[in-house]
């Protein structure tokens, strides 16, 4: 995933964050039906089909296909530990709560599945 | 990590799943049809969405094909051809299941919920959305009219007249100046005129290396300013003159025969004048009562309804919503933004929260580019900002190297998103 997603960094940081976030969805988890959150994931997926292609060719932006659940969650949370190695990726990350970061990358891996990777 | 709102979540699970149930039923019985005028970014963004989210959308634009203004810096410079620079909307039709009218609305009756178009055609909505653009509000510079832009151009929409300046700056000879004349803000694409200033450069650093650019500024400073500053500095010494309010009073008047803009404390002949008038909202925004005195479109910050007409919403430049700069990834995030709103309405799916955020790739050379992130977020009915990021002025050679490669993959990404 260092390939899709830059270099890793910062490792005691995203660890909390990402225990962080799995400490909110344990909270929020109970609280919506599992379609609900299909349509939750493939709007917020709207904001990243603006800069990643959709079929995985773009030049210059790092697909989202072949990733999964944990790989998409951990990079957002890296994302939003710092602005460096993006400043679009770490403003979007910032812009996500927990239980949007588990629909969108959720939502993500399971179409990522279904394109070739 | 932002709270939940006590709305987002207050449903609870079991009006949730019920919410989730009812509207796939609604869907099948009968599409609500939501009308979309306006093919740019704005309008071709909110089809795509609306069309996605089971709603019955037909998307009324003129032309056939829509060239995009942004990136057409890039053209002018001589690095882009313009038909990578045009869309068509064959994909929106075939795969995304919206009807294409290419017409001009006429008539908004926002009572009756009926557009008229200029084929004799009348369509009824439950929603509408209006992405007009923008307009220029000829008569602010003197002399300046719409006759005018065919000496000089105001390359402001992209198209003919972006081939025109191109031809002029091609024929231009070396030593010539080539004057910009940047109008009071809001705008479209605030960055737009400088990069343009850049990019110019680099074309006559490569071309004509004696040439000038004369930038006369509304304004006495300018968003990002250090880092163009810098790139002038650095890349192209003693070719670009930036001239603020303060220096020349403002572009008041110009003389198309003599080849002359002309300021309050100075007149500046030009080989080539480049003319960005001040502007405001498209038509039809003004004709349906869409717009204040400000020339621009209020609008609610959540779901982009009209504050002015029921059941029509506003979105893109025409827009006024509060800090949202007038870009091409506004009028994309708006778009979505709203055509969930819109269904939420119409299917009684639940309403999403709002993701508003602006990124734009402004080139200062071929391979020298930098980018800024903005996150917004309502607050007391406007659009405020929440987040800003910016590439810093000290950036290295590589890392600009790699926005500048990052910014083809945007548009790329960006078409395919926005057109299908």
């Amino acid at each position: 995933m260092h390939t899709a997603f830059g270099r890793r960094g910062l490792v005691q940081i995203s660890l909390a964050a990402v225990l962080a976030i799995g400490a909110a969805i344990a909270v929020s988890g109970a609280l919506e039906g599992g379609a609900a959150e299909f349509d939750q994931g493939a709007r917020l997926a709207s904001i990243c089909a603006a800069c990643h292609d959709s079929d995985g060719k773009s030049d210059g932006i790092p697909p989202l296909t072949g990733l999964d659940e944990n790989e998409i969650t951990e990079a957002l949370a890296r994302y939003r530990a710092s602005e460096s190695p993006s400043i679009v990726m770490h403003a979007i990350a910032l812009s996500l709560t927990a239980e949007e970061v588990r629909s969108v990358a959720r939502y993500l891996a399971d179409k990522g599945k279904e394109a070739r990777p | 990590m932002r709270a939940l709102t006590r709305r987002q979540f207050g449903a609870g699970a079991g009006a949730a799943l019920a919410a989730v149930a009812a509207p796939r039923l609604a869907r099948a019985a009968a599409k609500p049809p939501v009308a979309v005028i306006g093919g740019g970014v704005g309008g071709a963004t909110a089809a795509r969405y609306l069309a996605r989210e089971g709603l019955d959308v037909t998307l009324i634009e003129a032309k056939e094909r829509y060239v995009t203004c942004f990136f057409s810096d890039l053209y002018l410079a001589g690095l882009r051809s313009l038909d990578s620079l045009t869309h068509g909307y064959d994909r929106l039709a075939q795969n995304g299941g919206i009807k294409i009218v290419h017409a001009t609305a006429t008539g908004i009756d926002p009572v009756s919920k009926i557009v008229s178009l200029n084929n004799g055609t009348k369509l009824s909505y439950e929603r509408l959305v209006v992405s007009p653009g923008i307009a220029f509000k000829f008569g602010a510079i003197e002399g300046y009219d719409e006759a005018a832009t065919a000496v000089m151009p105001h390359a402001w929409m992209a198209g003919p007249q972006t081939e025109l300046l191109r031809k002029q700056l091609e024929a231009m000879e070396d030593g010539g100046t080539f004057v910009i004349a940047i109008p009071p803000d809001p705008f479209r694409c605030p960055p737009g005129p400088y990069e343009r200033a850049s990019l110019a450069a680099h074309y006559f650093k490569q071309n004509k290396p004696h040439s000038k650019i004369i930038v006369l500024d509304a304004k006495d400073a300018f968003k990002a300013q250090e880092l163009f500053e810098e790139a002038w500095a650095r890349r192209y010494p003693g070719m670009i003159e930036w001239l603020p309010m303060q220096f020349t009073g403002g572009v008041k008047a110009v003389d198309v025969k003599g080849g002359v803009v002309v300021a309050a404390n100075a007149r500046f002949p030009a080989a080539v004048a480049n003319i960005i008038p001040a502007q405001m909202a498209g038509q039809p925004a003004e004709a349906a009562g869409l717009t204040d005195k400000s020339g621009w479109c209020p609008v609610d910050p959540v779901t982009f309804a009209s504050k002015l007409q029921p059941d029509i919403h506003v979105i893109g430049d025409a827009a006024i919503g509060g800090d949202m700069p007038k870009s091409a990834f506004s009028a994309n995030t708006q778009a979505k933004t709203c055509a969930f709103a819109i269904a939420a309405a119409l299917n009684g799916t639940p309403p999403a929260a709002a993701h508003l955020f602006n990124s734009c790739y402004t080139f200062l050379g071929p391979d020298d580019a930098f980018t800024n992130a903005i996150n917004f977020a309502p607050v007391d009915g406007k659009l405020k900002m929440t987040d800003f990021f910016i590439s810093k002025v000290n950036a290295t050679t590589q890392e600009r190297r790699r926005m500048a490669a990052e910014a083809g993959g945007w548009y790329q990404a960006f078409m395919r998103d926005v057109f299908g």
